[in-house]
């Protein structure tokens, strides 16, 4: 199990990760979103040990081991850009970390190549072993790095966006890839990522990060239904936020429900779901939001709507295919849009949900 | 293989000047190690006396093995003094500006002439030198050190200092080209930093080391003005040798010593070559 306690780091006055505490725990894959520059490498850098917190301690399995260095830690990490040895082979970059470990090193070359081979196993790239890390292409170079760090059984293994440089299709096969791997090792996988379906998809347990604090910790399930946090609702990418001195007469607008007049009143920020919103022509009996249609993206199995509403805010509506059919929409025309007053989720100036 | 025209047309220019500069004058040279040597003339009639004479005589032979030698020393202490400058520049200093200006830095003492860079050995390493006075001040020595200056001593310390940045420059280069994430991921894999500097630094600086050698062996082994003013005359390189045959006109015998230094040359830089494989690693 692996603890951060209060985890701060600064460099020269710039704050890059502020107050940060959780638990990994046992066989878990927790997924830690944020964009970038919000400090989630540096946080992976500070629990591998390859930099040292100003404050705050990292524990494992109860002791702490903010002073241990990197090479002692056994906290595997996956780096984003692979990091493979170009002068070694597959083979030898997998056997590294057995063979020249400073604490337990494997001496017997047998025992080696039974790991090596298990691991290449594991992640499928036998065949692969003795070619040079220039003639593999990045899916098994990002296969080798995982394996280079599983093979040492990690206590924990940390996954520094490990996706981020693959193409769509692989990234999906990866996805399921490392959770399959991971569920056969029982280790503990934290994944960092800039992408909300990853964070979403893979994590038992989500993290979400921005300017260098966790905003909000908890199932993914939840987290997308129900952002506690609008940092944590912007990073969805799923809902419209709606702000500003009138936006008690836009969400009215859109509604013919009632809505609840004391949150209403405590509310600075509202999030509304793309695809709770519904679209009508401007001649419509029904009440709406008056907005100008955009332009729409199509995506295969869904489109989206972009418009922009009075007060300059650009708008987006999600048409899912399998719900509605296609609308064709007239550039720059006004449109209403709509809602229920069920689906609107209030925030308070602290950005806060509320009730 | 579309035109092969126009590939011969592009490739013209490079094997013009490679055969008139460099083929021609190999092929002529060792033309000429075979022509006949009298006193003050050279025939072009072919005999191979210039050759047994080369071989069999205690002086130029000897002159040889003395060249390898020395050169063989300098190699080996601008490795062992320029690597571990290369990895201070290459890895430990971060800012990119103090990189470069540490790499100018290095190569200062080219701003002045050869010869000054040479002679200025003299006055450093004489009797009543530099160095003999401070290690008498200090109480060191009783006695000036007499084998500093003009002896093989004095040649390779000399030639150590000129051609050392000609080391460092190369593995600096390799060496400050190693991803950080690299050193970070065998850091991580549990690699103590020994280990790192013996599996993953060594390593992969070692076209570095392959490329300063080469040009270290090259500039040594045609080496004769540093001997000549460090050693008192005392110090015969086959650079020397050459000079000297040049002097008194005996083209076919100075010819011989040219060929045997080409051919030691090329097969140094051919056995590195086969070591390391630059065209993989640059």
């Amino acid at each position: 199990m692996l603890e951060v306690k209060a985890v701060s780091k600064n460099f020269s006055g710039v704050s890059a990760v502020e107050d940060v505490s959780f638990t990994v725990n046992e066989n878990e894959y927790v997924t830690l979103l944020g964009s970038s520059g919000s400090g989630k490498s540096v946080l992976l850098r500070l629990i591998a040990g390859l930099l040292t917190p100003d404050e705050g301690d990292v524990f494992l399995n109860g002791t702490p081991i903010t002073d241990l260095p990197c090479h002692e830690r056994r906290i595997g990490f996956v780096q984003q850009k692979y990091a493979l040895f170009p002068h070694l082979n597959v083979y030898d970059n997998i056997a590294f970390g057995l063979r020249h470990r400073v604490i337990d090193p494997v001496k017997d070359e047998s025992i080696i190549r039974k790991k090596v081979q298990n691991t290449i196993e594991l992640v499928g790239l036998v065949g692969q072993e003795t070619k040079m890390t220039g003639q593999i292409s990045g899916g098994q170079k990002q296969r080798v790095s995982l394996a280079r760090t599983l093979v040492t059984e990690p206590k924990i293994c940390l996954l520094d966006e490990p996706l981020g440089a693959l193409d769509a299709n692989l990234r999906e096969r990866m996805t399921i890839e490392l959770q399959n791997i991971r569920r056969e090792l029982g280790v503990s996988f934290m994944h960092v990522t800039g992408n909300e379906f990853e964070a979403l998809a893979m994590g038992q347990n989500m993290l979400v990060m921005s300017d260098g604090r966790i905003v909000q910790q908890g199932a993914p399930q939840d987290m997308y239904a129900r952002p506690q946090d609008l940092i944590t609702a912007k990073s969805m990418h799923n809902f419209n936020i709606f702000s500003g001195d009138d936006l008690s007469a836009q969400l009215k607008a859109g509604t013919s429900d009632k809505l609840p007049a004391t949150k209403l009143k405590d509310a600075h920020f509202c999030a509304i779901p793309m695809d709770k919103i519904d679209i009508s022509d401007a001649s419509a009996k029904t009440s709406g939001l008056s907005a100008e249609f955009l332009t729409s993206e199509f995506l295969g199995n869904k489109i989206i709507y972009f418009f922009k509403i009075e007060n300059g805010d650009v708008c987006e509506v999600e048409n899912h295919m399998s719900l509605r059919e296609r609308r064709e929409l007239k550039a720059n025309a006004t449109y209403q849009l709509h809602w229920k007053s069920k689906d609107i989720l209030y925030y308070g100036e602290n950005k806060q949900l509320l009730g | 293989m579309r035109s092969n025209k126009g590939t011969w047309l592009l490739l013209s220019p490079g094997i013009i000047w490679i055969t008139l500069f460099l083929v021609a004058p190999l092929i002529m040279m060792i033309y000429v190690s075979f022509w006949t040597q009298t006193t003050f003339s050279i025939k072009p009639d072919m005999t191979v006396v210039s050759w047994v004479n080369f071989f069999s005589s205690d002086t130029y032979f000897g002159a040889l093995l003395r060249t390898i030698r020395i050169w063989f020393t300098v190699l080996m202490v601008t490795i062992l003094v320029g690597f571990p400058v290369a990895l201070y520049i290459g890895q430990f200093i971060k800012n990119k500006t103090l990189q470069t200006a540490l790499l100018v830095t290095c190569v200062i003492p080219f701003w002045t002439s050869f010869l000054i860079r040479v002679l200025a050995w003299r006055p450093m390493l004489g009797k009543e030198g530099a160095i003999n006075i401070l290690l008498q001040k200090m109480g060191i020595i009783n006695a000036p050190i007499e084998v500093l200056l003009y002896t093989e001593l004095s040649v390779i310390i000399g030639m150590v200092q000129i051609y050392v940045v000609f080391m460092v420059g190369p593995i600096a280069f390799m060496i400050g080209r190693i991803d950080g994430s690299l050193i970070e991921g065998a850091r991580d894999l549990g690699a103590s930093t020994w280990t790192i500097f013996r599996r993953i630094i060594l390593p992969l600086s070692m076209p570095g080391v392959i490329v300063g050698a080469i040009f270290v062996t090259v500039m040594v082994l045609g080496e004769f003005a540093t001997a000549s003013a460090l050693s008192g005359r005392k110090v015969n390189l086959l650079g020397n040798i050459i000079i000297t045959q040049v002097g008194s006109l005996k083209w076919a015998f100075a010819a011989v010593a040219g060929v045997v230094l080409t051919v030691v040359m090329a097969t140094f830089v051919a056995i590195m070559l086969r070591i390391v494989n630059l065209r993989n690693q640059l």
